[in-house]
C-alpha cells in the first residue's frame, strides 16, 4: 500500500468497478456456457441428421411419385378441369343466388339446433319433476304434466323443423354440385392421381426446418415442446436391477437408433439402419416387438443413458470398429457396468435368459450351434449347467474296457487322445504348457499308470457273443456309408462324406484296428451294442451276421502304425509315492502320511493313487467308473456364467494378452485352458485342470455365445417365454429326440439332418420328420420305436433299432404329437363310408394319376419306389394323408410325390366334377380302405 | 529412477523424509521464506511435474476426476505455507533489529471503510469462486458412478477426498480410535486452541520466532499428519488398499506382505517364551503399563525440561496438561506408524474381547 487513495480507501474505486464489471462478464459468459452446454447433446446432432436422410428419402419418393404420374392425362384432366371452370362461370348468377340460400338455412339450421336443444333439456327436467310428483301424490302434478306435453308437442315440432330444413339445404346443395359437376369432376379425377405425391409432400414438409422448428428447439423455450428430444421405450414387463429395487426398464437407444423399426433404412450407416431382422424383432407384428422387449434386453448395455456414444456401453465387435469408433467416437471401455453391449456376435446368448428347456431354438443358428458344441465337447459333464441335467454322459463306459482295448492302448489314449485320432472328443490333459515341465511329467505318467490300474482291477469280465469270421472289407465299407453308420460317426474312408456331415454324437471312426483289441468284441458291439454297454445310445442296425463281419473287417484293416508303436513308460514307485504322500499330507504331517503310504503294498498303492488320479482328473464325470457314482463334477457351475463378475475372472498373468471382458476370457479358456498357469509358480496339485479341446476360434467362440446367455439375471414371468403345457411335452420329446441322435439323420421341422448333405437326392436319404405327429398314428409310432419294419423300400440307409425304454418311447411319439399340436391319435378302425360313386371314382382316380406304378406293392411286380400304401392304415392319420395329396412338397420339400392338385386345380378334370377337395378325400378313403383290408388278411390282426 | 520414486514413495520411506523436510523447513525458515528460494523450487518442480506427468501411470491417477481437488490443495497448500514463512522471516529480521513488523508500519495502520473495502472485494471473490465451480464443473464431469451394488464393491472404496487423511489412519489404528477417538480429539483440541493459547505476540502480524511451538506443533499436526496423509490415500493407495507407487499400475492382484503381531504376543511368545495368560489384564498388562507410562509419565517428565517449565507458568497446570495430552495424542499416530513399520507391530493394547485396542 504504497501508492496513496482516498482517505478511508484501499483501493482505486474506478479499478474496483472495473474489476467488477470484468467479473460480471465473466459470470454472464459462463452461464451461457452452461446452458450451451447443457444444450449441445450429441443425440440431437444424430435426429437432425436423420431428419435430413428423411428428407433425402421423401424427396427422392415425392420424385418417384411425381414420375409415376401419367403427366398427359394429368393435363387433359387440368383442360377438363378449366373447362369446368368455364362452365361454371357461365352459371355463376345461379350458383351464387343457391349459395346465399344455403347460408340462410345454415343459419337457420344453427338456430333451430340452439331451440331444439333447450326444449329437450326442458322435457327431461320436466319429465323428472312430474314422476316425482306424481308419485309423491303432491297437487301440482296436473300442472305438470300438462307443461310436460307442451314441451313435448315443441319439440317434436322443432325436430320436424330441422328435419325440413336439412332436406332443403340437401336439395339447394345438390343443385349446385349439379352446376359445378364437370370442375369438381374433373378435380377429383386429379386429386386421385396426384394424392400419393400430394400426402409424400406433406410429409416432406415436416422435415423442413422452419422458424417454428427452430423456436421449439432453441434452447430456454425447448423444455416446453421440443421435435428433438429423447425418445424411450419403458417396459413394465422387464426389470432392470437396480440391486436393492428392481425398476422397469427404459431403453432411450431410438433417440439415436431413429429408423431402426422402420423398413427403407437398410443401406444407411448406423445408427440410422434399419434393424436386419425385422421379421423376428423389433417391429410391431414380429415375436418379438420393440414395445414389449426394448433392445437392451437382448443386446446388453444401459439402454437409459444417452449423455454420449460412450455410456450406452457400446461394445466393438472387433479391432477394426474398435479403432474406428476410438477414432469417430472417442470410444472407450465401460467403468463398473456389470452388463455391458453384447458384441454383435454374441448378441443371440441373450436367448437363453428367456427361452430355457428346449433343444433347439430355430431362428437362433448361432446359439444352437453353441449349444450343439457343448454337447459334443461334453462342457456340461463335469459343469454343472442348469437345464441340462438330462443330457446323456458323453464318453463310453468303462466298467468293461478290459475287453475292448488293451491296457497299453489305453495309457497311451489317455495321455494323448489327438495322437491317435485327430477327430477324438477326448480332450488333452497332459503335456500342456502348464504341466510339461520334466517333473510333472513324471508324475503324470504314474498317474496314468496307476488310472489305468485302477480301471483294470475294477473292470467287470465281459464275453462276446458273436465270433468274428472275417469278413470283405471293400463290401464294410460300402455298407458302412449305406446303412446309416455316418449319421453319427465320421469314419476316416469316407472322410469327405464325414467333413460334410459332421456327425458329433459317437467317435470318429480312425485306426480303429489299432485300437480294439478283440475282433469278438467288435462283431459283437455291432450287431447288438447293448450286450456290452446296457445304457448305450449305439443302437442296432439289425446287421446280419455276415454284414457286421464285413463292416468289422473293414474297421479292423483301419490301422495306426505309429501310435501302435508307442509304449508307454511304466510305472515309477517313488514318484507314485511322492505323489501319495501329497495326497495324505493334506490333512496329516509329512511323517504320518509317508508312514501311511509305507503300509500299503504296491497294489493298493497303485490302486490309491489311481482312484485319486480319477478324481482329479474328473473322469468319472463323461465315463461310468466304478467307485465313483453320484459325485458331481470338477468344473465351477456355469449356470450364471454370464453374469459372473468381471473381477472374478482370474486373468492371472494374462491380462495383457487376453481381452479384459467376460467373453473374452471364456474365449481364451476355451481354446488354451493351460494359459492361467503361465508364469505362476504353481505345484503339481494345484494346477489348472481343464483339459484342451484343441478347439477352433469358432468353436470357442460359438461356446463363448452360448455360456454368456447363462445369466442370473431376473426376468419378470410376463416378460418371458414359458412353455405352454404342449410345448413343454415337445421338448421334453425333443429332448429324447437328441439324446439318441434321431436329428443326425432326421431333419425334425428343419432341426438337424446334417446326413442329408450326404446324399445327391434327398429321397435316398433318410426321410424328414416334418410334422411328424400329425403324419403317424401314436400307437404306430410307439410300437414302431421297438419294432423297427421297413417303410420305403427303396432307401438303403436303415433305421435302427434303439435301446429305448418305454417311457422315452412315449416321451418321443407324446413329444411329435405336441409339436405338431395334435393332442390325441385317430380312430380310423371305422369301416370307410362311400358316397354314391364315389368308391368307383377314386378307383378311376387311382388308375388315371398312376399311383402304382411308384406305390407298386401289392398292385404289380414292379420294384416299388414308394411305400406300400397297404400299410397306410395303422400309420398315418387319414387327415394327413389329405393334407400330403395336396402339398406333398410342403411336408417333405424335394420328394418326388408328385402334386396333382396344385393350386387346388385337379388334372383330371371328368373324375367327380374335376372337383379337388372331392377328389382327395375320395383317393384317401380308398386308401384307408386299402389298409383296412390288408389288416383283416394280417394273420397278427386274426390273433 | 522411477523405479527408485516408487519405491521411496512408500510410507515407510516417505513419512520419515516428509517429517525430516517438515522439520528442515521449520528450522530453516528464514531460507525457504525467500523469494529466491520459492522460484527456485519452483523452476526446479515444474519440470519434475512435467516428467511425471509423461508416465502414463501416474497421469491416470492424476486425472482421475475425484484427486483434481488434491492437485490443487497441493499447490495452495504449498504456496499458503510459503507466504507465512516469507512474511514471518521478514517481521523476524524486523523484530531482531528492534524495528516494528510490517503490519505496525503507520501506513499500514491506517483504517479503511468496509465499504467498499472488504464488502466489495468479497464479492469479486464470490463471483470469482462461483465462475471458477462452474467452470470446473463443466469441464470435469461429476465422477458419479454405477448404481450400488453391494455384491460388486468398488475397489478400492475410497472415502471422500478430505477423509482420505483418516481412512489411511484405519491402516495403523483400531476403526474405533482412527474413526472415533483420534477424529473427536482433532476436533476438541482445534476449538480448544483459542482458550489454550495466551500467547498474545503475533497478533495481527506474521512471525515465527514468538510463536514457535504454536506454528511447529500445528503445522505438524496439518502438513504430516493430514495433509501428507491425504496425499498418500489419494495418489499411493491402490486396490485392496495397498501402496503404489506413483508410476506403478494398479495390478488388482498385488499382494504385499504383511502380518502383524501384538505387543503382547512378543511379550509372552517371543520374549519371555511362555504361553499367553488367560488373564486379559494379564495378558494385556505391558501395553496398559506402556499406554498409561506415555499418557502419565510423559506430562510429568516435560515438566522437568526448561520448555515445560516456562510454558508451565505461563499458561498454567489446567491449560499446560491439556496442551501436553493433545500433543502426546498426536504424537500417537507416528509413533503407531513407526512401530508398525519396524516391529509390524499390530495393537499396543489388543482388547478384541472388548473392541477395545490400542
Amino acid at each position: 500500500m504504497s501508492k496513496k487513495h482516498e482517505p478511508g480507501m484501499a483501493y482505486d474505486m474506478s479499478k474496483l468497478n472495473k474489476l467488477f464489471a470484468f467479473l460480471s462478464v465473466g459470470l454472464l459468459i459462463t452461464t451461457f456456457w452452461v446452458f450451451l452446454d447443457d444444450y449441445i447433446r450429441p443425440w440431437k446432432a444424430v435426429q437432425l441428421e436423420a431428419m435430413q436422410i428423411r428428407k433425402q428419402k421423401l424427396q427422392d419418393e415425392v420424385k418417384k411419385a411425381s414420375e409415376a404420374i401419367d403427366e398427359e392425362k394429368l393435363a387433359q384432366l387440368k383442360a377438363q378441369l378449366a373447362e369446368g371452370q368455364e362452365k361454371a362461370k357461365v352459371r355463376q348468377d345461379e350458383i351464387s343466388k343457391l349459395q346465399v340460400q344455403v347460408r340462410d338455412l345454415e343459419r337457420e339450421i344453427k338456430e333451430e339446433t340452439i331451440t331444439n336443444g333447450r326444449l329437450n333439456s326442458q322435457v327431461g327436467a320436466t319429465t323428472f319433476k312430474y314422476e316425482v310428483a306424481n308419485t309423491e301424490g303432491k297437487p301440482e302434478a296436473p300442472a305438470l304434466l300438462r307443461k310436460l306435453h307442451a314441451f313435448k308437442e315443441a319439440f317434436s315440432l322443432s325436430r320436424d323443423k330441422m328435419k325440413t330444413l336439412e332436406s332443403e339445404l340437401k336439395t339447394k346443395n345438390a343443385a349446385i354440385t349439379a352446376l359445378k359437376k364437370e370442375e369438381i369432376e374433373a378435380a377429383k379425377a386429379i386429386e386421385e392421381i396426384t394424392r400419393t405425391r400430394d400426402l409424400l409432400q406433406m410429409a416432406l414438409d415436416k422435415t423442413a426446418i422452419t422458424p417454428v422448428f427452430a423456436i421449439r428447439n432453441s434452447p430456454f423455450v425447448d423444455f416446453m415442446d421440443p421435435t428433438l428430444k429423447i425418445q424411450q421405450i419403458v417396459l413394465n414387463d422387464i426389470t432392470d436391477d437396480r440391486y436393492f429395487v428392481k425398476v422397469p426398464k427404459v431403453d432411450r437407444c431410438i433417440t439415436c437408433h431413429t429408423f431402426i423399426d422402420q423398413p427403407g433404412y437398410e443401406d444407411q450407416p448406423n445408427p440410422h439402419r434399419t434393424h436386419p431382422d425385422l421379421d423376428l424383432m423389433v417391429a410391431t407384428d414380429s415375436k418379438h416387438p420393440m414395445k414389449q422387449f426394448g433392445c437392451t434386453t437382448c443386446h446388453g448395455g444401459e439402454g437409459h443413458r444417452v449423455l454420449d456414444f460412450n455410456s450406452a456401453a457400446h461394445i466393438p465387435q472387433n479391432d477394426e470398429q474398435k479403432a474406428d469408433w476410438i477414432e469417430k467416437y472417442n470410444w472407450h471401455e465401460p467403468h463398473k457396468i456389470a452388463q455391458p453391449m453384447l458384441k454383435l456376435q454374441y448378441t443371440e446368448s441373450s436367448c437363453v435368459k428367456c427361452h430355457q428347456g428346449v433343444e433347439h431354438l430355430p431362428n437362433a443358428e448361432k446359439l444352437t450351434a453353441g449349444w450343439e458344441k457343448m454337447e459334443e465337447f461334453g462342457c456340461y459333464a463335469c459343469h454343472k449347467i442348469e437345464g441340462w441335467e438330462h443330457k446323456r454322459t458323453p464318453g463310453p463306459s468303462l466298467e468293461k474296457i478290459t475287453a475292448k482295448i488293451d491296457k497299453e492302448f489305453f495309457k497311451n489314449w489317455v495321455w494323448s487322445p489327438k495322437d491317435f485320432n485327430a477327430h477324438a472328443k477326448m480332450p488333452t490333459f497332459f503335456m500342456q504348457s502348464n504341466n510339461s515341465k520334466e517333473e510333472f511329467v513324471k508324475k503324470n505318467v504314474a498317474e496314468v499308470n496307476a488310472m489305468a490300474d485302477y480301471i483294470w482291477n475294477k473292470a467287470e469280465e465281459y464275453k462276446p457273443f458273436a465270433r468274428y469270421k472275417g469278413g470283405d472289407k471293400n463290401n464294410g465299407k460300402e455298407l458302412i456309408k449305406e446303412v446309416g453308420c455316418m449319421g453319427c460317426h465320421g469314419v476316416e474312408g469316407w472322410d469327405e462324406e464325414s467333413k460334410k456331415v459332421g456327425a458329433y454324437s459317437g467317435p470318429h471312426l480312425t485306426g480303429t484296428g489299432s485300437k480294439i483289441k478283440s475282433a469278438d468284441w467288435l462283431v459283437s458291439w455291432l450287431i447288438k451294442p447293448d450286450h456290452y454297454q446296457e445304457d448305450t445310445i449305439m443302437p442296432s442296425m439289425r446287421l446280419t451276421e455276415k454284414e457286421a463281419n464285413d463292416i468289422a473287417a473293414y474297421l479292423l484293416s483301419l490301422k495306426n502304425k505309429k501310435f501302435e508303436a508307442l509304449r508307454f513308460e511304466p510305472m515309477d514307485g517313488e514318484v507314485r509315492d511322492e505323489i501319495l504322500v501329497e495326497y495324505f499330507s493334506a490333512f496329516d504331517t509329512l511323517e504320518v502320511a509317508k508312514s501311511k503310504v509305507e503300509k500299503m503294498s504296491e497294489e493298493e498303492r497303485n490302486l490309491e493313487l489311481g482312484y485319486r488320479s480319477i478324481g482329479k482328473y474328473g473322469c468319472y464325470s463323461c465315463h461310468n467308473v466304478e467307485g465313483f457314482e453320484g459325485r458331481g463334477g470338477i468344473g465351477p457351475e456355469l449356470t450364471n456364467e454370464g453374469s459372473k463378475p468381471l473381477t472374478q475372472f482370474g486373468f492371472n498373468q494374462q491380462h495383457h494378452v487376453v481381452e479384459h471382458s467376460r467373453d473374452g476370457w471364456i474365449k481364451a479358456h476355451l481354446i488354451k485352458p493351460s494359459r492361467w498357469d503361465e508364469g505362476l509358480d504353481k505345484a503339481f496339485n494345484v494346477l489348472t485342470r481343464m483339459p484342451n479341446y484343441y478347439m477352433t476360434e469358432k468353436e470357442a467362440e460359438s461356446i463363448t455365445l452360448a455360456l454368456l446367455g447363462q445369466v442370473s439375471e431376473y426376468v419378470p414371468l410376463k416378460g418371458k417365454k414359458l412353455l405352454t403345457a404342449h410345448e413343454k411335452i415337445a421338448a421334453d420329446g425333443m429332448k429324447v429326440v437328441n439324446k439318441y441322435s434321431c436329428v443326425g439323420c432326421h431333419q425334425v421341422d428343419g432341426w438337424g439332418g446334417k446326413i442329408v448333405s450326404m446324399y445327391d437326392d434327398v429321397n435316398e436319404a433318410p426321410p424328414q420328420l416334418n410334422a411328424q405327429g400329425f403324419r403317424t398314428q401314436t400307437d404306430w409310432l410307439y410300437h414302431f420305436l421297438d419294432n423297427v419294419q421297413p417303410i420305403r423300400p427303396w432307401l438303403k440307409v436303415r433305421m435302427p433299432s434303439f435301446n429305448l425304454s418305454s417311457e422315452e418311447r412315449n416321451k418321443i411319439v407324446e413329444g411329435f404329437q405336441a409339436k405338431a399340436s395334435q393332442p390325441v391319435f385317430v380312430d380310423n378302425s371305422q369301416k370307410v363310408q362311400w358316397d354314391a360313386g364315389e368308391r368307383a371314382s377314386a378307383v378311376k382316380l387311382f388308375e388315371a394319376l398312376a399311383c402304382a406304378s411308384c406305390h407298386t406293392t401289392g398292385f404289380n411286380k414292379d420294384p416299388a419306389s414308394a411305400p406300400d400304401l397297404h400299410k397306410a392304415v395303422p400309420r398315418l392319420r387319414p387327415d394327413w394323408i389329405a393334407a400330403w395329396l395336396r402339398d406333398p412338397q410342403k411336408y417333405m420339400p424335394g420328394t418326388v410325390m408328385p402334386a396333382f392338385w396344385e393350386g387346388g386345380e385337379s388334372l383330371e378334370q371328368d373324375i367327380l366334377g374335376g372337383d379337388a377337395e372331392k377328389q382327395i378325400k375320395a383317393l384317401t378313403k380308398y386308401i384307408i380302405e386299402l389298409g383296412q383290408n390288408e389288416q383283416v388278411r394280417s394273420p397278427l390282426r386274426k390273433q | 529412477m522411477k523405479q527408485f520414486i516408487n519405491t521411496i514413495a512408500d510410507p515407510i520411506f516417505s513419512f520419515p523424509i516428509f517429517a525430516l523436510l517438515f522439520f528442515a523447513m521449520i528450522k530453516w525458515y528464514r531460507v525457504v521464506g525467500t523469494k529466491k528460494f520459492a522460484w527456485i523450487t519452483l523452476a526446479i518442480a515444474i519440470p519434475v511435474v512435467a516428467w511425471f506427468l509423461a508416465d502414463p501411470n501416474f497421469l491416470m491417477i492424476i486425472l482421475w476426476p475425484d484427486n483434481i481437488p488434491i492437485s490443487i490443495l497441493i499447490v495452495l497448500v504449498s504456496f499458503l505455507t510459503w507466504y507465512p514463512l516469507y512474511k514471518a522471516a521478514e517481521n523476524d529480521k524486523r523484530l531482531e533489529a528492534g524495528e516494528v513488523p510490517i503490519e505496525a508500519l503507520p501506513e499500514n495502520r491506517e483504517k479503511v471503510w468496509a465499504w467498499p473495502n472488504l464488502v466489495y472485494t468479497e464479492l469479486f471473490t464470490i463471483i470469482a469462486g462461483t465462475i471458477f465451480l462452474v467452470v470446473w464443473a463443466i469441464i470435469f464431469k461429476a465422477p458419479l458412478e454405477e448404481p450400488a451394488n453391494p455384491t460388486w464393491a468398488p475397489n478400492p472404496a475410497k472415502a471422500p477426498w478430505y477423509f482420505l487423511g483418516l481412512q489411511e489412519m484405519l491402516v495403523y489404528f483400531d476403526p474405533w480410535m482412527a474413526g472415533v477417538v483420534l477424529p473427536g480429539l482433532i476436533v476438541v483440541g482445534l476449538i480448544a486452541i483459542p482458550y489454550l493459547d495466551t500467547n498474545p505476540k503475533g497478533n495481527g502480524y506474521y512471525c515465527f520466532q514468538d510463536r514457535k511451538f504454536a506454528i511447529t506443533s500445528f503445522l505438524f499436526g496439518w502438513m504430516v499428519l493430514w495433509v501428507y496423509l491425504i496425499i498418500v490415500g489419494t495418489f499411493l493407495r491402490g486396490p485392496n488398499w495397498t501402496f503404489y507407487g506413483p508410476f506403478e499400475y494398479w495390478d488388482f492382484h498385488k499382494v504385499v506382505a504383511e502380518y502383524n503381531v501384538n505387543l503382547s504376543e512378543f511379550l509372552w511368545l517371543k520374549w519371555l517364551n511362555t504361553s499367553m495368560p488367560k488373564n486379559l489384564l494379564v495378558r494385556e498388562s505391558l501395553g496398559i503399563v506402556l499406554t498409561l507410562a506415555y499418557l502419565v509419565v510423559l506430562p510429568w517428565l516435560s515438566l522437568k525440561t526448561k520448555f515445560g517449565k516456562e510454558m508451565f507458568e505461563k499458561i498454567g497446570a489446567i491449560r499446560y496438561y491439556i496442551v501436553i495430552f493433545l500433543v502426546i495424542s498426536m504424537g500417537s499416530l507416528p509413533i503407531k506408524m513407526v512401530l508398525r513399520w519396524l516391529f509390524s507391530l499390530k495393537y499396543i493394547v489388543a482388547l478384541p474381547e472388548l473392541e477395545l485396542n490400542l
